[in-house]
């Protein structure tokens, strides 16, 4: 039995998103830095178990460094959230808490994945010292460079969405 | 004419279609997608699979997708999408192809997300140089304190054995001691300052200093210096002068002997010259000129900037070696007075270093302001002076330079808890107290002592010995009432003048 279910993603500029999305879809990986305007929508089949699969609509959305500027048309029929932001720049996690809150509040019955992506350009001592700050909110620390995490990810989400 | 212009137009970047509530194509006018009545829109493109549920709303209805990528295998175009819903009628779909608009759109949002994530990526650089700047005079700072309680040691005990039964040879070998110890100790003052100078945290002080005193014991120094390398030592000190100015002289002081070594140290015959003479007086503040000339090895032009720099020497051979600070601190020395050093030098014939630098008039010292503490003063009387100290070097020291002068009691705690029970059971005079102590630190403890019920106790004079002289060292020292600081390493002077400054 197969299902589909739609997923966006959300997050600053230059986070990572797309790179996620290719690496799970295609596992490639480019470090060429290609603004993603609009959205770009991925399909990806997903084995839950050995009956059954879910086809994942990924939506792949222009990043914004302000969550409530998202376009609402976007979001319409969202059945999940990953919201990616960079390790290694803390101005896309400066907002973490409020843009969590946000989506929570907006979508509260819609399951949301929190990601730290870009993990190989920081150290476990980076993370050790700043568990403070991720530990609350982030699921996932992953490396779509690595391709650390990635499956691992887009899985559990989509088991999520078929409980 | 013009409609059917605008009907072509229309048609390349339109495509209408209509579609039942389960998403079947009814009808189609095949601009992008061709040949797709009777299938389902989910099987043209991920996207329409998201909308087959707003299908069926049954009501009158829009909703505009922006930007969305249609990219299929025989085409990539890039629409807003609007979907239609009717109350009565089937849904409609209209495709824009905004390719050409939102490629240009791209190419200004690549431009302006690069431009702000190497803006961040290069705040976080500097950032982390920042950190690691801070981290490095940290540990400087702090590496160079725990040299200095060693070496404190070594001076001391040099001294203290210089007074004893030596032989020739031993008193030989034992200036080499105090001159390689001394030679460690200005390399680390040098560190220090240039640390402190690195991280804004040299402060200048403001005091009055009498200018001919001043000067003539820098003269008298280098003349002796510069005899015992066979050079002559000429100076020009203008009449005119001030007889007191406001300012910092230690760090003068530290500008011109760094000057003056220098020229001594790069010279092998001829002379060192220091001239000092009055620029102007406006605004009651004077301007001075200063000047070191030497007739030594001179500096080749390309190398006049490197001078100044940190850890940079021209020569290198072995006579000459040092840390390289010396003209690096001269230079930050001046700036931070306000100042402007210059350099003119001919390579192989001599160089000369100059520059002026302002002094605030004190016109308020009309008598002679610099006191000499006579050692000799009181020497009727006894003292009981209280040593917190748990560097058992430290100990030794003081004991030895105490005992040496025989009129002093020396009581000696280790631990910061036994301090205030002593003052009680013992009658003190003076405190010399440790700032690292265990447990506690020695300006804690100093509070505890001010806030003593017992007048008498509360008001004993506590004299630091300590390394860490930062200005929020200083500052720290001053709020626990601490009445003055003896900057380790220390010698049998600057102890004694020290101790006997506050002694009643």
């Amino acid at each position: 039995m197969s299902i589909s279910k739609k997923i966006i993603l959300l997050g600053h500029f230059g986070v990572g998103k797309s790179s996620l999305i290719r690496r799970f879809v295609e596992d490639t990986f480019t470090d060429n830095y290609k603004v993603t305007i609009g959205v770009h929508i991925l399909k990806k089949e997903v084995n839950i178990s050995k009956e059954e699969t879910v086809s994942l609509i990924i939506w792949d959305l222009e990043g914004n460094d302000d969550i409530t500027n998202t376009r609402p048309s976007y979001m319409l029929g969202t059945s999940g959230i990953i919201y990616v932001f960079d390790l290694s720049r803390p101005a896309t996690y400066k907002q973490l808490e409020n843009d969590i809150n946000y989506i929570k509040t907006n979508y509260p019955n819609t399951p949301v994945k929190v990601v730290g992506n870009k993990k190989d350009l920081v150290t476990k001592d980076f993370l050790k010292e700043n568990n403070d700050v991720f530990k609350p909110f982030v699921d996932f620390f992953t490396s779509a460079k690595a391709n650390t995490k990635v499956n691992d990810l887009f899985s559990t989400l989509a088991k999520e969405l078929i409980l | 004419m013009l409609a059917e212009h605008k009907i072509v137009h229309q048609k390349a970047i339109y495509q209408y279609l209509t579609t039942d509530n389960k998403g079947l194509v009814l009808e189609s006018d095949d601009t992008f997608f061709a040949n797709i009545q009777s299938q389902n829109i989910i099987a043209l493109h991920p996207f329409f699979y998201s909308i087959t549920n707003l299908l069926d709303t049954k009501k009158e209805e829009e909703f505009l997708f922006s930007c969305i990528h249609l990219d299929t295998d025989n085409k990539n175009i890039i629409a807003d999408i609007t979907l239609k819903t009717f109350a009565k009628e089937n849904p409609l779909l209209i495709i824009q192809d905004l390719t050409t608009h939102y490629n240009n759109y791209q190419l200004t949002a690549q431009k302006r997300n690069e431009s702000v994530i190497n803006s961040q990526i290069l705040e976080l650089k500097n950032k982390y140089l920042i950190e690691k700047e801070e981290f490095k005079n940290t540990f400087i700072a702090n590496f160079s304190h725990e040299i200095r309680e060693p070496l404190s040691g070594i001076s001391t005990f040099v001294d203290i054995l210089k007074k004893t039964n030596l032989n020739t040879e031993q008193a030989d070998y034992l200036n080499i001691i105090k001159t390689s110890s001394n030679h460690l100790k200005h390399m680390i003052e040098d560190i220090l300052d240039i640390s402190k100078i690195e991280v804004g945290k040299l402060n200048l002080l403001e005091e009055s200093f009498n200018t001919t005193a001043f000067l003539e014991e820098i003269i008298f120094t280098y003349k002796v210096k510069a005899k015992e390398k066979g050079l002559d030592f000429n100076n020009n000190i203008e009449e005119k002068l001030p007889n007191f100015l406001l300012g910092d002289p230690y760090r003068l002081k530290q500008i011109l002997s760094n000057l003056l070594d220098n020229a001594i140290k790069y010279t092998k015959k001829g002379s060192i010259t220091l001239d000092v003479s009055l620029n102007q007086i406006r605004a009651n503040k004077a301007n001075i000129h200063f000047e070191i000339k030497d007739t030594g090895i001179g500096i080749e032009e390309e190398n006049f900037e490197n001078i100044f720099t940190s850890f940079s020497q021209i020569n290198q051979n072995q006579q000459n070696k040092g840390t390289g600070l010396g003209l690096a601190i001269v230079k930050s020395l001046v700036e931070l007075m306000h100042g402007n050093i210059a350099i003119q030098s001919d390579f192989n014939k001599g160089t000369s270093i100059s520059f002026n630098l302002s002094f605030k008039l004190d016109g308020s010292s009309k008598k002679e302001k610099v006191k000499t503490i006579s050692v000799e003063k009181k020497e009727k009387e006894k003292y009981n002076v209280l040593l917190v100290e748990h560097s058992e070097i430290t100990q030794l020291s003081v004991l030895k330079i105490l005992a040496a002068q025989k009129r002093f009691f020396l009581d000696i705690v280790s631990n910061p808890e036994d301090v205030i029970p002593t003052l009680k059971n013992q009658k003190i005079d003076i405190i010399l107290m440790d700032i690292n102590l265990p447990n506690k630190t020695g300006d804690t403890l100093a509070q505890e002592i001010r806030q003593l019920p017992e007048k008498e106790l509360k008001k004993i004079p506590i004299l630091a010995l300590t390394g860490k002289l930062f200005p929020e060292d200083l500052k720290r020292y001053k709020k626990a009432k601490i009445n003055d600081v003896i900057r380790k390493p220390f010698d049998e002077k600057s102890l004694l003048k020290t101790i006997h400054k506050y002694l009643k």
